[in-house]
């Protein structure tokens, strides 16, 4: 679960007018992710131009030789405008949006920049042939490794911005962990409105930070997820609250929160317990609470965020609190495309099974932003209110 | 007695009292410093926009990446992925005519998609698949956002919704996202630039040589900025002579300030003896006369100023016209009159004013208090003189001989110049014994011809010797520059007349109707050549191809033809007289290249010489087998085989077909099968005599900014004509009042002012006429060649010089009116008894 159907349907709603074929982008042309579908790796690490979104998130903690601690997301998205015609030259198919962030937790510090290109000639993509996802100078370059299941192993992830950059290169320990059930992460009532959503929890991540020119050496954890579908929320759905959380013990915790617009948690709220071997159990929304702390207020767009959180998972018998060193890691789209939200670098600490827990991870929390005014004078609801139905 | 009671005495009192003559000298200074300011602006403003509706829409931008036939895509996507942080802006790029006035505007494609993240807030916002216009354009041709928005481009017309008007102060544009104007240009996989925004942490030139070690051979990395320096630089010559030919005006005002000064001493000796016998000192007067001449020159400065200002705004048009057919597409930009330039004016103004004013001023000053009364002297010593000053004029006509052989300075005609200003002192000099003799002869024989006024008028120019050779010169002067330029221009109209009639040799000739011009080829579609060939009337079809290109910095054009066709079908078509089947074998062949004569002009090259083109991402050399004459463009062209241009640039639409018709089909008829055959597209088709017509049309626009300048000179020198002759009706008021108490009536009394400014006028434009000629040789024969490079053969514009010669002289009848009617006006008594 991601930004997902809410920054989808805002970017798609602005861009279909760009491209020119506002309100030919209709679901119908587009496949919705079904149960059953069978994954094979590397191929679907990359493109699946028959959904119409499909994003590929990496967020990860890093630390610096002396203990400087740093978040950091890079985010690329695809967003199908319109499918037919030829593909190609300057005609627009898909956007890519793509967002880059880092939280330099020490200094209180949050950079972030974005972009959106058009396929164009080798502007943005994602292609399984060149194993590269990419947005401009933002990408990941996956490195092909006969010796792993599936050919790929690590990837090298590059992102400049104006005033800070990072080059990491990532390892996975475990094999990919596909959520949900038969293939499919079900987010509301009724077929299609659910997404193929497969993650790399555990990324051992070394490389550089750059920040204002200043470099620093840093190595910790990424985490990668990649989500395709067509139209996955219900019109009543609000928004979310999504955590992706490695412990200590080598194990990993992936929950989210659907919010209704009467408040209430969604029957469809999900999550995922990896072990330390990499075996996976599915969380229905019965077995785990997510109980909203202290909020953080943002200037910009006036959204209340739980900036902590207590967890439970009584079955695995999982207690953990959760903070952030930096509280305001609230991205905000500079354009009147992309939306705001807070995606942060978080940690927890806490008891599982009675002993000792701790560990590190990001929270995503969408649908708290005020509905923004925009150029034009058309309003665009972003957050509670908005029927997050993409394409519309 | 305190300086500036002398001067408020000698002066400002006077100035008062002769309002008109005031006036007149005023408006002279005024109309000279204004034209400067006038063309000094509009040029400004017309060279200045090359780059502004491009640029206006960009951010920062270090780079410019370009390509004769356009950067390939891929080479975006490549910069797009290096790892630095570029700010990267693609551009395609073209020229819309915009319905209904089919207004030429810039069209230009840019990627709204990348550019919607950073544009909130700002001009440009995503929309639907439609286009944004020019605040200046959206209220000259009332079109509002939601509006539908008509364009030509190159053979086809478009219509889009207006998404959204430009902000205040936007370029004068059509924008574009670059998918529906891809599709509009039939061009998907090229640029026309990507500009390129570099981080500042290393040096340009380390960036220069990052960013071309990324891109595919044949593709252009240039300072942004650098064509439109090279633009300037072009423009130079141009800018240059068209400054120069402004200041004429100023030099005609020079010889009015000098006459009003003079005739204000000649007039004021008895005051003058009068205060230096009071006490006056010499450098008092002197400062005194100056000071005079330092009001008039701001004064009329002043109004120079504004007038300049408003002279501008039509100027500005004019200027463009010529900058857009014969060099480079331009938009005229704002007018910017900035402190300096108001500053320079003043400055040029006064200057002046003091210089001319300097002789008459230290004359004055000369005078001594016993003096004042002996009336006389002064013109006595004038004709006195006559013979050294001839001596002289033959000196400075030999050294403008001297000068008229040197060759040019860093590109401009200094010389030239020079010999022009040495020839006109030359004149200047002449001019008294000129008038002196004429008066002698007309002296012996006008009594019998004329009567008794015109004896008189002759005796009393002659007599007041040194006046009438001041008018005589400024009105000669003006004469002489609009003859000159008459000459240059009707000999340049005629030579190109003529070379249009070796060169225009096919039926009928069809181009896009999209807006072209000296750098701007909008393309046919490519199968127009195939179906006029198709045409039962046709007997050869030519494609001709031209790209802007820029070759050792400087802008030039590349295209092509079929030569086989040319050498079969042009008459004369080489300089060098080489044989056209010849010469078309060597085309053919692949090897060589036909230049221009301005580009072989601007860089030096000769037949046999070898050029290296860039052409796609090949950089072939070519001999140069000959040099042919051009008219059409001053930018310099380069002339190759069709089939040597696709094997580089393999893309076939033509920019205009020429066809030749089989024998027994009239034009006429050519041309409707034309039209047909292409129906539907937007196009136009000449048949041979329309397009000569259009050619001419184009050619007279190009100059209507000199025609414009010569009238204002001449208009200048005429109100001086007119100040002067009251003047000396002034001066001679007791002559007339004795004339008349001797029993002269008014008519005779007219009359004779009518012959005195009949034969001013008569020596003005005989004197001008002549030495005209002599500058209409320099300015063909040097300056022309020197900094154009065109050869221009030698025509008399009968019709044309007779026409401005007979206004000219009429005019200086008409302004004889005044002064008539003032001297008739007086009465004898009164005038008799005043002293």
């Amino acid at each position: 679960m991601r930004t997902s159907a809410r920054l989808a349907a805002s970017v798609v709603c602005r861009l279909a007018l760009v491209c020119g074929v506002a309100g030919a982008a209709g679901p119908a042309q587009y496949e919705l992710a079904r149960p059953g579908y069978r994954y094979q790796f590397p191929r679907d690490h990359f493109n699946h131009p028959a959904f119409q979104t499909e994003w590929w998130y990496y967020t990860g903690n890093l630390t610096a030789p002396d203990g400087r601690r740093f978040g950091y997301e890079l985010t690329f998205f695809r967003q199908a405008i319109q499918r037919g015609g030829k593909p190609e030259g300057w005609e627009v198919p898909d956007v890519y949006l793509a967002h880059f962030t880092v939280s330099d937790l020490n200094a209180g510090r949050f950079h972030q920049a974005e972009r959106l290109n058009r396929p164009g000639p080798g502007l943005a993509g994602a292609d399984l042939k060149q194993a590269r996802v990419w947005n401009g100078n933002w990408q990941a370059q996956w490195q092909f490794d006969p010796s792993t299941p599936g050919g790929f192993r690590a990837q090298a992830l590059q992102a400049i911005a104006e005033k800070f950059s990072i080059r990491l290169s990532l390892t996975s320990d475990k094999p990919p962990v596909v959520h949900g059930t038969n293939g499919v992460s079900q987010k509301a009532d009724g077929a299609g409105h659910a997404s193929h959503y497969v993650s790399l929890t555990r990324l051992k991540t070394s490389g550089s930070i750059e920040i204002e020119g200043r470099r620093f050496d840093v190595a910790g954890l990424t985490w990668m997820d990649h989500e395709f579908f067509t139209n996955q929320l219900a019109a009543d759905q609000a928004g979310w609250d999504w955590f992706s959380l490695q412990l200590d013990d080598g194990s990993e915790l992936m929950l989210y929160r659907l919010r209704q617009k009467d408040g209430n948690a969604g029957r469809w709220s999900h999550g995922s317990f990896v072990d330390a071997h990499g075996t996976v159990r599915a969380l229905d929304a019965t077995e785990f609470q997510l109980t909203p702390g202290a909020t953080w207020a943002s200037q910009r767009t006036g959204a209340h965020y739980p900036v902590a959180w207590r967890i439970a998972v009584p079955g695995l018998g999982l207690n953990l609190s959760l903070l952030t060193r930096l509280e305001a890691q609230e991205v905000t789209g500079g354009g009147d495309i992309s939306p705001s939200y807070w995606e942060g670098a978080v940690e927890v600490t806490g008891t599982r099974g009675g002993k000792p827990s701790a560990g590190r991870g990001y929270l995503e929390m969408t649908g708290y932003a005020k509905p923004l005014q925009l150029g034009g004078g058309a309003a665009v609801q972003r957050g509670a209110g908005a029927p997050a139905n993409a394409g519309k | 007695m305190a300086p500036l009671q002398v001067f408020y005495r000698l002066f400002l009192r006077p100035l008062r009292r002769n309002l008109l003559r005031t006036t007149l000298t005023l408006l002279s200074v005024s109309l000279g410093v204004a034209v400067i300011l006038a063309i000094e602006l509009a040029g400004d403003a017309a060279a200045g926009s090359f780059q502004a509706s491009v640029e206006t829409l960009a951010g920062k931008a270090d780079f410019e990446v370009t390509s004769i036939t356009g950067v390939p895509a891929e080479a975006l996507g490549r910069l797009a992925t290096l790892p630095y942080d570029l700010n990267l802006q693609a551009r395609l790029e073209g020229t819309a005519l915009v319905e209904p006035s089919l207004r030429a505007v810039p069209l230009v494609g840019v990627d709204m998609v990348a550019g919607a993240l950073q544009r909130s807030g700002q001009q440009l916002k995503p929309g639907a698949d439609g286009a944004w216009i020019g605040i200046d354009l959206a209220r000259d041709l009332h079109l509002n956002a939601g509006g539908r928005l008509g364009i030509v481009v190159n053979d086809r017309r478009a219509e889009y919704p207006i998404q959204g008007v430009l902000g205040e102060g936007s370029a004068d544009a059509v924008v574009m996202d670059l998918g529906p104007m891809s599709r509009l240009l039939d061009r998907a996989d090229r640029l026309d630039r990507i500009l390129v925004g570099v981080p500042n942490n290393q040096p340009q030139r380390d960036w220069e040589r990052t960013l071309r070690a990324a891109l595919p051979p044949g593709v252009t990395v240039a300072p942004a900025g650098a064509r439109t320096g090279e633009n300037r630089k072009m423009l130079g010559a141009f800018r240059w002579n068209l400054r120069v030919l402004s200041y004429i005006a100023l030099v005609v005002g020079a010889f009015l300030i000098y006459n009003s000064i003079s005739v204000s001493v000649v007039r004021r000796r008895t005051e003058i003896g009068v205060l230096r016998a009071l006490g006056a000192t010499r450098g008092g007067v002197l400062l005194a006369f100056l000071g005079e001449s330092v009001c008039l020159g701001l004064a009329g400065s002043l109004g120079g100023v504004l007038l300049g200002r408003l002279l501008a705004a039509g100027a500005v048009g004019m200027v463009a016209s010529t900058v857009n057919s014969l060099y480079v597409s331009s938009r005229p930009g704002a007018i910017a009159l900035t402190p300096l330039t108001t500053l320079f004016a003043l400055a040029l103004g006064v200057g002046v004013s003091i210089l001319s004013s300097l002789a008459p001023a230290w004359e004055a000053s000369r005078v001594a208090p016993v003096e004042a009364m002996a009336r006389g002297r002064v013109e006595h010593q004038a004709r006195l003189h006559t013979r050294r000053h001839l001596c002289f004029a033959v000196l400075l006509g030999a050294a403008a001989y001297w000068a008229a052989l040197q060759d040019p300075v860093a590109g401009k005609p200094l010389f030239g110049y020079l010999a022009a200003v040495l020839t006109l002192g030359a004149s200047a000099l002449a001019i008294p014994a000129l008038v002196a003799g004429l008066a002698a002869l007309s002296g012996l024989y006008l009594e019998h011809l004329l009567g008794v006024e015109a004896l008189l008028a002759s005796r009393s120019l002659a007599g007041s010797l040194r006046r009438t050779s001041v008018l005589t010169g400024a009105l000669s002067t003006a004469v002489a520059m609009m003859v000159a330029v008459a000459i240059m221009v009707g000999s340049f109209r005629q030579t190109v007349v003529v070379w249009m009639e070796d060169r225009l040799q096919a039926d009928v000739y069809v181009r896009s109707a999209g807006g072209s011009g000296g750098d701007r080829f909008p393309a046919l579609s490519a199968d127009t050549p195939e179906r006029l060939a198709r045409l039962p009337e046709a007997a050869a079809v030519d494609a001709y191809r031209a790209y802007a290109i820029h070759y050792h910095g400087l802008p030039a054009t590349l295209g092509a033809n079929d030569v086989r066709l040319s050498a079969r079908y042009m008459r004369r078509p080489y300089l060098g007289g080489e044989n056209p089947a010849e010469v078309a074998h060597e085309l053919r062949s692949g090897e060589s290249v036909i230049v221009s004569e301005p580009f072989a002009n601007k860089h030096h090259t000769r037949k046999g010489d070898w050029l290296q083109l860039t052409l796609g991402e090949h950089q072939p050399r070519f001999r140069v087998a000959a040099i042919y004459a051009d008219y059409s463009s001053e930018r310099g062209s380069i002339g190759m085989d069709r089939a040597t241009l696709l094997r580089y640039l393999p893309d076939p639409a033509p920019t205009s077909a020429a066809v030749y018709l089989k024998p027994g089909v009239t034009p006429e008829q050519g041309k409707r099968a034309v039209e047909q055959a292409l129906a539907g597209r937007m196009i136009r088709v000449f048949t041979n005599g329309a397009l000569r017509v259009e050619a001419i049309k184009i050619f007279d626009r190009t100059f209507a900014i000199t025609y414009a300048l010569e009238a204002v000179a001449v208009f200048v020198a005429v109100l001086g004509v007119a100040g002067a002759l009251i003047a000396l009706v002034i001066d001679r008021r007791r002559e007339f009042g004795l004339l008349r108490f001797l029993g002269a009536s008014t008519g005779q009394v007219r009359r004779l002012i009518l012959f005195e400014a009949g034969l001013l006028g008569l020596l003005g434009n005989a004197a001008g006429f002549a030495l005209g000629y002599v500058l209409s040789l320099l300015l063909i024969f040097v300056i022309n060649r020197q900094s154009f490079g065109w050869t221009i053969q030698f025509h008399w514009p009968v019709g044309v010089l007779m026409g401005a010669l007979t206004a000219i002289y009429a005019a200086t009848l008409l302004a004889s009116i005044q002064p008539a009617r003032i001297a008739t006006g007086l009465n004898p008594i009164e005038v008799v008894h005043e002293d």
